[in-house]
């Protein structure tokens, strides 16, 4: 029996639930929408949300009322809603199975979404490899229609709405909402200069907003269930639940749905079951691959967005990466460095050639090669790096680089000195491909 | 709201237009911001992230490129975050840059030279093994050396923004990042060679004079182009008295910088090793090369003995619209007034005199439209579906006009519209395509004028005219048009809707009307569907005729032609001289006794069994050229002229802009400037008491003749811009307009044949240059791949072109190109004149235009030979 309370867990924690459009609505399913088509004016929607304190739940927490509120209202032309299914942050799991679970949750969620901001088309920008979240989607939106909560004239409301699945061709950054836009306009996936932002030139130069899959399956409960209910989950300016994907050496890794708030302590002991092998914790990254990592001295530290920041990282997609004693932090940094090397997308130069200079510099450290003076130019290269970008990749490359260098800088000085690595003395063997 | 800005850079205080970017302030303030990525002609893109600045009460440092100022902003432009930021980016381009800039084209003229100076550390932090690519190559003329790249994507952005041929893009990602060709379809890249010019750095370089120069050594020279009527500023430049390089300066001339493939790439005919270098006599006993002194004496004695044996009348000149408004003066003086013959004409005859003449006739002048216009313009009513191919860059403006302005274009042209042809076509930009089967334009021109008739004429209209015009079209159906043309009433009627409707329309007319039948009486209709629809005589409107040659403008203009003096002054009809055919014919009855040809080459340009035997016919053939030609093997005297890029002197473009051009280096061998050679001659005949000086040099210098020339000009002959109301209603008072019920012209089971100009050559002259031979070097047939298929045609397969008159026809190979229509067929002139003889020749009652672009003709595979 679970300690909290599930929200959007709770249709599929149901034995025998399967998503389906029958089985959604057995739940009260779509009476989210229905109501707001009948009753609700997208102002007051809008209102309801920005009440509720839901904030963004893909990595910058951006509070989702507020964001909805800035599409202009006298705008005469298209506006779009974009769901940004495009999950790829490494280590993180949850909207595929928010997708492939309980599908209509978030399809509500984008339509009262849709009718708060007044578009009649939305995106699902789906990640290329969910081959099955995709199918998944393609079928509900076909039941949905069939259904008639989604085409024209829903509900005799006279407002009209299309969904679509877009899937992606295989690259991070096209998660950034600015790439995500390119991308589905049939460009090559690479984020814009901001300003002008989305919400005023957005896909197609139209006010556009682009929500993550968990913020907007939040929506009909929110409609459902009240601001107030919503905003008395969590703590402070961290409202509702989250999904936290724990993964690592931990004994039960997996999607865990808690009220924002409980201790990095409680979640890797006590929910995910503790460390493998009851080895001793080293390090944790707290928000996905893109967040600094943290020292075992955080494990108080309660996951929240502020608490999180606070602590020097950042809650971000809420993927909990943990690492026992037994890891190489050079190894873990260099690992990550690759992941970011190779979805860089090349636009801008402080990111192009520095996560190629960066991560040659860590293999060179791994293999027994490092150089006296390697360490401070990678925090130089970091700090070029920083601030200096088109879109926030930058910042999110050197996160897991410049923090395992702040909280184990002797472990790379370590590699250097003793020209190898202490966890991998093959190091270099292994790596020659 | 005041337009204004106020800002502060560097402590400074800029007032700025509002919407200017943070660089081009700063640039204003003094302050040079380093960049590449960065280029006034495209739209920001902030990539290379080099012109990072702070800006007070934001946190981050902003790119100054894509940063618009505000009021009352701080700039700093040389902070100690700036210079420290400034400073990484650079460590961060050259970290894999390699070390080759002793044998790279751009060194002396790269930016990533010149801000590593000013911005990069003495020694380099990277110590990593640097990232390499193979080098490779976007087709014959370009060199793609990515090791050199800094990822700016200015060539794609220009490709895309300026060009629209969208050859390239962005392949690969993060450090592995490189710039692709996507130059899958016929003309997917023009050549235009932009990306060349408008790289910072050395990854792209022009494989033709690849290791040739070093650039402190060019010399430089601005001029003007001379292989069509756009005008455009080009830098010839020189290496030890060689044209090595083309440029154009960004920004500059008619052109703003851009360039064709013809400009960029066609420089190579200057110096070319078949350039005529010395006089050559051509004796019974051989061909003797002699001295310019003996060249003088032995023309001027020639002319001289004819003169008195026959009369001057016995004389004639032909001279090219592709020389100096100076040559043409003096041409048409040493003709008219030194030897007394009003037989003169120029290559303005092949078809733009047609624009020229109808235009003065109707509004008084023939400078109605600039490219200005153009780009302000919101409708674009063109016939020159090929206009991208004859004149590249007023085809720009026309490009620029739609992407700024959503400018609504109308195309009138047999070719096809579709997506699969390329995509700089201008049908394929088209917001209505009016495809007209071939050689049946002027009904497309009769449809719009009904439409425009039967609807709403615009209020200006002389009522005269308007009461003519509508009689003429009474009695014409439009389906009796769309028989003829192909276009249905609708069709007619939405297009002129849109052009009756727009601010600002331009007309645009090129050769398929200027040089087709009747061209002349096309024109003067086409000038009344201007004044119908309102597009005359307001500020943005107007009609602009597309010249083939750098200078048909320039030619009438000087008097290059029998029915006009200097400032296209009307010649006295009591003494009117011959044209081009008439000279042709009258040599050939042994009227005409001597020809004196310039730059012109009637064997190719006309029949050539007629005119072979007129010019065989003559006393005295003397040709003027630049290159030995089917011609110049027929004359008794053969001078050497001077290219474009040996002279001063000017052109006058199609818009009538006049244009200087400067000599980039000596005259190639002995050659001598057309003008000098008139001035000499002039002096040597004229039997008129002269200062001693005068006879023995003559004019000193272009700019002399020029002046000269000036003063023969009527008041206000290149100031007035725009129609004169006063000529408008004189013309409207006697015109005589009439229709002719359109034909029919399909011929069943035949192929329309078009005969047409190449985007890689222009004229012969563009057949010497390599650059451009490299691109197309040989004759082939344009069939559509339906029509290749159902008469089963390989690519490449030799097919027959025959016609009644002509049975043995002419063989060349088949292309298939979706550009043509189901049909018709497509052949570029230049390597294949002989397609002519199979066509039908008309010459314009009213000009004497020599028209026979286009025709009817069977084609048939050949079999294959039992050998």
């Amino acid at each position: 029996m679970p300690k909290y309370e599930l929200v959007l867990f709770k249709n599929m924690a149901q034995s025998g639930y399967t998503g389906s459009f029958t089985d959604y609505k057995k739940t009260g399913g779509y009476t989210a929408f229905e109501k707001v088509l009948k009753e609700g004016s997208p102002a007051n929607i809008i209102d309801e949300v920005k009440k509720s304190g839901l904030r963004g739940r893909g990595g910058a927490g951006f509070p989702t009322g507020l964001k909805w509120s800035f599409i202009p209202k006298d705008h005469v032309g298209p506006r779009y809603l974009c769901c940004n299914a495009d999950e790829s942050e490494p280590g993180t799991y949850k909207d595929r199975q928010l997708m492939e679970r309980d599908p209509h949750q978030m399809l509500e969620g984008m339509a009262i979404c849709c009718y708060a901001i007044g578009a009649a088309t939305a995106y699902i920008y789906i990640r290329g490899e969910f081959d099955l979240g995709a199918e998944i989607l393609e079928d509900a939106i076909a039941e949905a229609y069939k259904a008639k909560v989604i085409g024209k004239d829903i509900f005799g409301s006279g407002f009209s709405l299309d969904i679509f699945v877009h899937r992606g061709a295989g690259a991070y950054i096209c998660g950034e909402e600015t790439a995500l836009l390119e991308s589905i306009e049939g460009k090559r996936g690479k984020p814009r200069i901001k300003p002008p932002f989305p919400a005023i030139h957005g896909l197609y130069q139209e006010p556009t907003v682009i929500n993550n899959v968990e913020t907007l399956a939040n929506v009909p409960h929110i409609i459902n269930r009240g601001a107030e209910w919503f905003a008395s989950i969590g703590i402070g300016k961290s409202t509702g639940t989250r999904i936290f994907g724990v993964s690592g050496q931990v004994n039960r890794p997996g999607n865990y749905e808690v009220p924002m708030g409980v201790t990095v302590r409680e979640m890797i002991y006590d929910i995910a079951g503790g460390i493998r092998g009851n080895k001793k914790l080293k390090a944790f990254i707290p928000g996905g691959a893109s967040a600094p990592m943290m020292k075992p001295e955080h494990l108080d530290t309660p996951l929240d967005f502020e608490s999180i920041k606070e602590a020097g990282s950042m809650l971000g997609s809420g993927a909990i990466t943990v690492m026992d004693e037994d890891t190489c932090i050079v190894w873990a940094a260099m690992n990550l460095m690759e992941f970011f090397h190779h979805e860089s997308c090349g636009q801008c130069t402080p990111c192009r050639e520095g996560s190629g200079w960066v991560l040659q510099i860590l293999r060179r450290i791994e293999q027994g090669h490092g150089r006296e003076g390697d360490v401070d130019q990678l925090l130089d290269l970091c700090g070029r790096i920083e601030g200096k970008t088109v879109c926030a990749f930058g910042e999110a490359e050197i996160g897991p680089i410049v923090s395992s260098i702040k909280h184990f800088r002797a472990e790379f000085e370590q590699h250097i000195s003793e020209k190898g690595c202490p966890f991998h003395p093959n190091a270099a063997l292994s790596m020659a491909h | 709201m005041s337009s204004q800005v106020t800002l502060k850079i560097n402590g400074q205080d800029v007032t700025v237009e509002k919407g200017t970017r943070v660089i081009e302030a700063a640039k204003l303030a003094g302050a040079e911001i380093a960049h590449f990525c960065y280029h006034p002609k495209l739209k920001p893109d902030a990539n290379c992230r080099m012109c990072l600045v702070e800006i007070e009460k934001m946190p981050k440092l902003q790119t100054s490129c894509s940063t618009e100022v505000s009021e009352g902003m701080v700039v700093e432009t040389a902070s100690e975050k700036v210079v420290d930021a400034q400073k990484g980016v650079m460590a961060f381009l050259l970290g894999n840059h390699p070390l080759d800039c002793p044998e790279c084209d751009q060194g002396g003229e790269c930016q990533l030279q010149d801000f590593a100076h000013q911005h990069g550390a003495m020694t380099s932090p990277f110590g990593e093994v640097k990232r390499t690519f193979e080098k490779s190559y976007f087709g014959p003329l370009i060199e793609k050396e990515m090791n050199r790249c800094v990822s700016c994507l200015r060539c794609v952005r220009y490709c895309d923004e300026v060009i629209g041929a969208n050859a390239l893009g962005s392949m690969n990602r993060g450090s592995m990042h490189e710039v692709g060709a996507f130059a899958r379809q016929e003309l997917a890249c023009e050549f235009c060679g932009g990306c060349i010019q408008i790289c910072p750095v050395g990854a792209l370089t022009s494989r033709l004079a690849m290791f040739d120069y070093r650039t402190w050594q060019l010399k430089k020279t601005e001029s003007i182009c001379n292989y069509c009527g756009d005008g455009c500023t080009l830098t010839l430049e020189a290496a030890k008295e060689e044209i090595t390089r083309v440029s154009s300066e960004m920004g500059t001339g008619r052109n703003s910088g851009d360039l064709c493939a013809r400009g960029f790439f066609g420089y190579g005919a200057i110096n070319h090793e078949s350039r005529l270098t010395r006089p050559l006599l051509r004796l019974e006993n051989g061909d003797l090369e002699v001295t310019w002194q003996w060249a003088f004496d032995k023309t001027s004695e020639d002319l001289k003995a004819i003169v008195e044996k026959y009369g001057a009348k016995a004389v004639g000149g032909v001279i090219s619209a592709q020389c100096t408004n100076e040559a043409v003066y003096l041409f048409q003086k040493l003709m008219r007034e030194t030897i007394g013959t009003p037989h003169i004409d120029s290559g303005a005859r092949f078809g733009y005199i047609n624009a020229v003449s109808a235009l003065t006739e109707v509004f008084g002048t023939a400078r109605l439209a600039s490219y200005e216009d153009i780009v302000q313009s919101d409708c674009l009513l063109v016939f020159a579906g090929e206009m991208t191919e004859t004149n590249p860059i007023a085809a720009l403006k026309v490009k620029e006009a739609i992407r700024q302005n959503s400018a609504k274009l109308i195309t009138v042209s047999p070719y096809n519209a579709r997506r699969e042809t390329y995509i700089s076509h201008l049908p394929h930009l088209a917001h209505q395509h009016l495809q007209v089967q071939v050689g049946s334009e002027s009904s497309a021109i009769l449809g719009l004028t009904k439409a425009i008739l039967e609807a709403e004429p615009a209020s200006a209209t002389p009522q005269a005219m308007l009461a003519k015009m509508k009689t003429a079209v009474s009695g014409i159906s439009f389906e009796s048009i769309e028989a003829a043309s192909g276009i249905s009433e609708s069709q007619f009627q939405k297009a002129a809707a849109l052009f009756r409707s727009a601010k600002r329309g331009v007309l645009i007319v090129g050769r398929s009307v200027l040089r087709g039948a009747e061209g002349h009486e096309a024109m003067l209709r086409l000038a009344e569907l201007a004044v119908i629809s309102g597009q005359i005589g307001r500020p943005g409107c107007g009609i602009l005729p597309l010249s083939k040659e750098s200078n048909a403008f320039g030619a009438l203009e000087m008097g290059g032609a029998p029915e006009f003096l200097p400032g296209l002054q009307l010649s006295d009809p009591e003494n009117k001289g011959y044209n081009l055919l008439e000279m042709v014919d009258a040599a050939a009855r042994g009227e005409i006794k001597a020809l004196y040809l310039v730059g012109e080459n009637p064997l190719r340009s006309l029949p050539q069994k007629k005119v072979k035997a007129a010019l065989e016919n003559l006393e005295l053939l003397i040709c003027q050229d630049l290159y030995p030609t089917e011609t110049t093997a027929l004359a008794q005297i053969v001078l050497p002229a001077s290219s474009y890029a040996e002279q001063s002197g000017r052109f006058t473009n199609q818009e009538g802009e006049i244009q200087k051009l400067r000599p980039a280096i000596d005259p190639v061998g002995n050659s001598k400037p057309d003008w000098e050679i008139f001035s000499t001659l002039t002096g040597k005949l004229n039997t008129k008491e002269k200062t001693p000086y005068q006879k023995l040099r003559g004019h000193v210098s272009a700019d002399a003749v020029w002046k000269e020339a000036v003063m023969a000009m009527p008041e206000g002959w290149s100031t007035q811009k725009g129609a004169k109301p006063e000529a408008l209603s004189v013309y409207a008072e006697n015109a005589q307009i009439a229709w002719q019920l359109p034909e029919k012209t399909v011929q069943d089971g035949l192929f329309a044949l078009q005969v047409g100009q190449s985007l890689f050559h222009a004229g012969q002259m563009s057949t010497y240059a390599s650059g451009l031979t490299t691109l197309l070097n040989a004759p082939v047939i344009l069939i559509h791949p339906e029509d290749a298929e159902r008469l089963s045609l390989d690519e490449g397969e030799q097919v027959q072109l025959s016609t009644e008159d002509n049975k043995a026809g002419i063989q060349l190979p088949v292309k298939t190109s979706k550009k043509v229509a189901e049909g018709t067929l497509f052949v570029s002139e230049h390597f294949a004149l002989s397609v002519k003889t199979l066509l039908p020749l008309s010459v314009d009652k009213t000009t004497g235009v020599p028209a026979g672009d286009s025709g009817w003709v069977a084609l048939s595979k050949i079999s294959v030979a039992a050998s």
